[in-house]
């Protein structure tokens, strides 16, 4: 009986497109929102679920899974139609499937993928996210862009890229994957890379900054062919300790080019000003809406083949990420 | 007997600073002929400055100054008493040999850019071990700090500005009022410890959550919504990141600015310490309070000022981090005031109050920051890094406290 009302209550929402006290309510779990990434995530899932008439609401997870646990907890309790969860840790999304499951409330992951057979535990559970490889990819291809355009750029003439590499939070996806398939970009592209330092800056920029510092000192910048950073905050920091060494601040003979992952508005703007040499766009506005749209349809029992994205495997929105570099942005 | 004594060390200080130096001058002209330049990098200019420093340091020693005396016992007491101190050395010395580039004069600058801010901090945070309390809040209040002048100090043409319709202000103002905003989460402090008599532990604890939680409100507020805040005028920028007397020899690096900034600092905490009644009143409220009491001496207003003038250099240290890095977000600064704490204590500080000198405490940040820049500049793990700073510390204060209790 009480599901019968609720079908015909969801229909009666679909059909009739006014928001009412019975909208649709999405509970969202952020791993943190001081997170330049995920705000720009959370406002595009915001301004999505406005134009759907879907009620929204945030929680941040304070980098805490079991802060994150218990905010999932009163979203149930709140009785929420479907979960959005960013997990803090993505290997405890299990615990994450279980309470939806015992809810029987659809679950959508973003950013940060679950591993495969915990996401397949649950029928209603789904991700958006981008792979995470072709960030790496395309930040790889950026620089092997460069060397090809520039031949110059092999300081040393021998052929291979002398590279430093930052890396982000230890065992992080997007650390492992970006750093390794950024490598084997420059590979692909037929140029041999050569990581002469890397170090892990925690997504950092005063890390980033420090640490490089000491590597342009031990190694000297004269040596340094490439910084390829695993987000724009540490391309940033690398980018200041280069300029304490009068490296990129305009003399062509006196610069290492410097990729990052993010396009935030601090990198475009070193972009523009020739400090940066590229970065990727990791489409937050473009995944924010896809997951309040298969939430929305999830919740809504509309079709989900019929929200504009491709669904892979039942299971999987995938958004490309898109390569920026100087010049492509205004 | 004893005048025999003391010019034999001061024989012994000026023969080997001679000899030092000697050794510096004639490497520095037989480097280049045979071919040493990318061997020693600037090693002779190291030995000429170490060699002076002893030079000059027997020359000055007067007749009658505390005798140096060459025995088994006074060598092991001499290694006990300065074992970190040669810890460092050694350190040093495998950090040369495994990468030569350690010796260069620019090396050696970063440095102490890099101690600039930390000194600035720990000679905040002495005063409040001087009164056997502590500052949690440290750390934060540079966050504050750099947030709040870095969101009023933007470009006019960056896309992503903190306050839009903000004009191109005075640079002062805004480091001000950073400053400012600092010092009265500072004047929270004291009035805590001060008024209700509460552990500075719990009180600054509570502080420090508060600023957190007020930083990042203010670092959320739309348009921003907690975005790295970027595009900092290069007048704001040049303030951490200006270079003195750049080039006036072919190479030289320069002198950060906030060497210069730093030092004049110290200065004029080591006059506050030594010779204002202020200084003097600190270290008898550290000493022992209730003699203090006794003795008259205000300890509510005490108190009060010593969380001010704390929370104070937090807000220049912070200022500086942002001009620095040319930018600024709610994390920075997390976790500084142990370091700042850590590097006090290396240099004498006694957490039991009373005892700590501005001497001890600008070779405590040297000898951290020395270590940590060693270690990050021949790529150890940064987890071993946190091994090695930690047991520092341990041994830092064991030998600490077996001086005090032989005397």
């Amino acid at each position: 009986m009480r599901k019968v009302f609720i079908l015909a209550l969801t229909f009666l929402l679909v059909f009739s497109f006014t928001a009412s006290a019975d909208e649709i309510k999405i509970g969202s779990c952020i791993y943190r929102f001081n997170d330049a990434f995920m705000l720009r995530f959370r406002n595009a899932m915001s301004a999505e679920s406005e134009k759907l008439g879907a009620k929204i609401e945030h929680a941040d997870g304070q980098d805490n899974q079991i802060t994150q646990n218990e905010q999932i907890d009163k979203f149930i309790a709140d009785g929420v139609k479907v979960l959005i969860v960013n997990p803090v840790d993505r290997m405890s999304s299990q615990l994450i499937i279980d309470k939806a499951k015992a809810a029987n409330i659809p679950v959508v992951f973003i950013n940060r993928e679950p591993p495969e057979e915990i996401l397949n535990s649950y029928e209603k559970a789904y991700y958006v996210g981008a792979k995470a490889e072709e960030s790496g990819t395309e930040a790889g291809q950026i620089i092997a862009d460069y060397f090809k355009a520039n031949p110059a750029a092999d300081k040393n003439h021998d052929g291979k890229i002398q590279f430093v590499l930052l890396k982000g939070q230890n065992g992080h996806q997007d650390m492992i994957l970006r750093s390794k398939y950024s490598v084997e970009a420059i590979k692909n592209a037929g140029i041999e890379p050569v990581e002469i330092a890397s170090a892990i800056a925690n997504w950092d920029k005063l890390q980033a900054m420090q640490i490089m510092n000491a590597f342009t000192m031990a190694i000297g910048p004269e040596n340094i062919e490439a910084v390829i950073a695993n987000n724009d905050e540490m391309a940033l920091g690398a980018v200041e300790a280069l300029k304490n060494s009068d490296y990129n601040k305009g003399d062509k003979n006196f610069y290492i080019p410097v990729v990052g992952v993010d396009a935030n508005a601090s990198a475009l703007d070193a972009m523009n000003k020739g400090e940066m040499l590229g970065t990727v766009l990791n489409d937050s506005d473009n995944q924010g809406a896809a997951a309040v749209k298969l939430a929305y349809a999830l919740a809504s029992g509309g079709d989900v083949k019929s929200i504009g994205y491709e669904i892979t495997d039942n299971k999987y929105i995938w958004i490309p990420y898109q390569k920026v570099t100087r010049g492509e942005n205004k | 007997m004893a005048e025999n004594n003391v010019s034999k060390t001061k024989k012994l200080f000026t023969v080997c600073g001679l000899v030092v130096l000697a050794l510096g001058i004639i490497l520095y002209f037989a480097k280049a002929p045979m071919g040493l330049n990318r061997k020693i990098y600037d090693l002779p200019i190291f030995l000429i400055i170490i060699g002076l420093g002893f030079a000059c340091k027997g020359f000055m020693m007067k007749p009658g100054a505390k005798e140096l005396e060459l025995s088994k016992k006074s060598f092991g007491e001499f290694l006990t008493n300065n074992a970190i101190l040669l810890a460092m050395l050694v350190l040093v010395i495998v950090i040369c040999i495994l990468q030569p580039r350690f010796m260069q004069i620019r090396v050696a600058l970063d440095i102490l850019t890099q101690s600039s801010t930390k000194l600035i901090m720990a000679l905040g945070i002495c005063f409040t071990l001087l009164i056997a309390g502590t500052d949690l809040s440290a750390g934060r209040m540079v966050g504050l700090a750099s947030v709040v002048s870095a969101s009023m100090l933007q470009t006019a043409t960056y896309a992503n500005r903190f306050f839009p319709d903000l004009p191109q202000v005075q640079l002062w103002m805004p480091i001000l009022i950073a400053i400012v905003a600092c010092m009265i989460f500072g004047a929270l402090n004291g009035f805590l410890v001060a008024k209700y008599d509460m552990h500075p532990f719990i009180a600054t604890l509570a502080v420090q959550v508060i600023i957190y939680g007020a930083c990042s409100l203010y670092f959320d507020m739309p348009p921003n919504n907690s975005q790295p805040i970027g595009g900092i005028r290069p007048d704001f920028a040049q303030l951490g990141q200006m270079r003195l007397f750049a080039g006036i020899y072919q190479g030289f690096p320069g002198i950060s600015i906030l060497i210069p900034i730093a030092l004049v600092i110290c200065v004029i905490i080591w006059f506050v310490l030594n010779k204002t009644v202020f200084g003097k009143n600190v270290y008898a409220i550290g000493g022992n309070r209730e003699a203090a009491v006794v003795a008259g001496i205000n300890v509510f207003r005490n108190i009060m000022g010593i969380f001010i003038l704390a929370s104070c250099l937090y807000g220049i240290a912070g200022v500086l981090e942002a001009a620095r890095t040319a930018g600024a977000t709610n994390n920075y600064g997390n976790g500084y005031e142990l370091d700042a704490i850590a590097a006090c204590v290396v240099g004498g500080v006694s957490l039991s109050g009373g005892i700590g000198k501005v001497g001890g405490i600008v070779m405590g940040v040297l000898i951290f920051t020395i270590i940590q820049y060693g270690l990050q500049f021949i790529n150890v793990s940064p987890m071993w890094q946190q091994v090695i700073k930690g047991v520092i510390i341990a041994v830092a204060v064991a030998i600490d406290l077996t001086k005090y209790r032989r005397k």
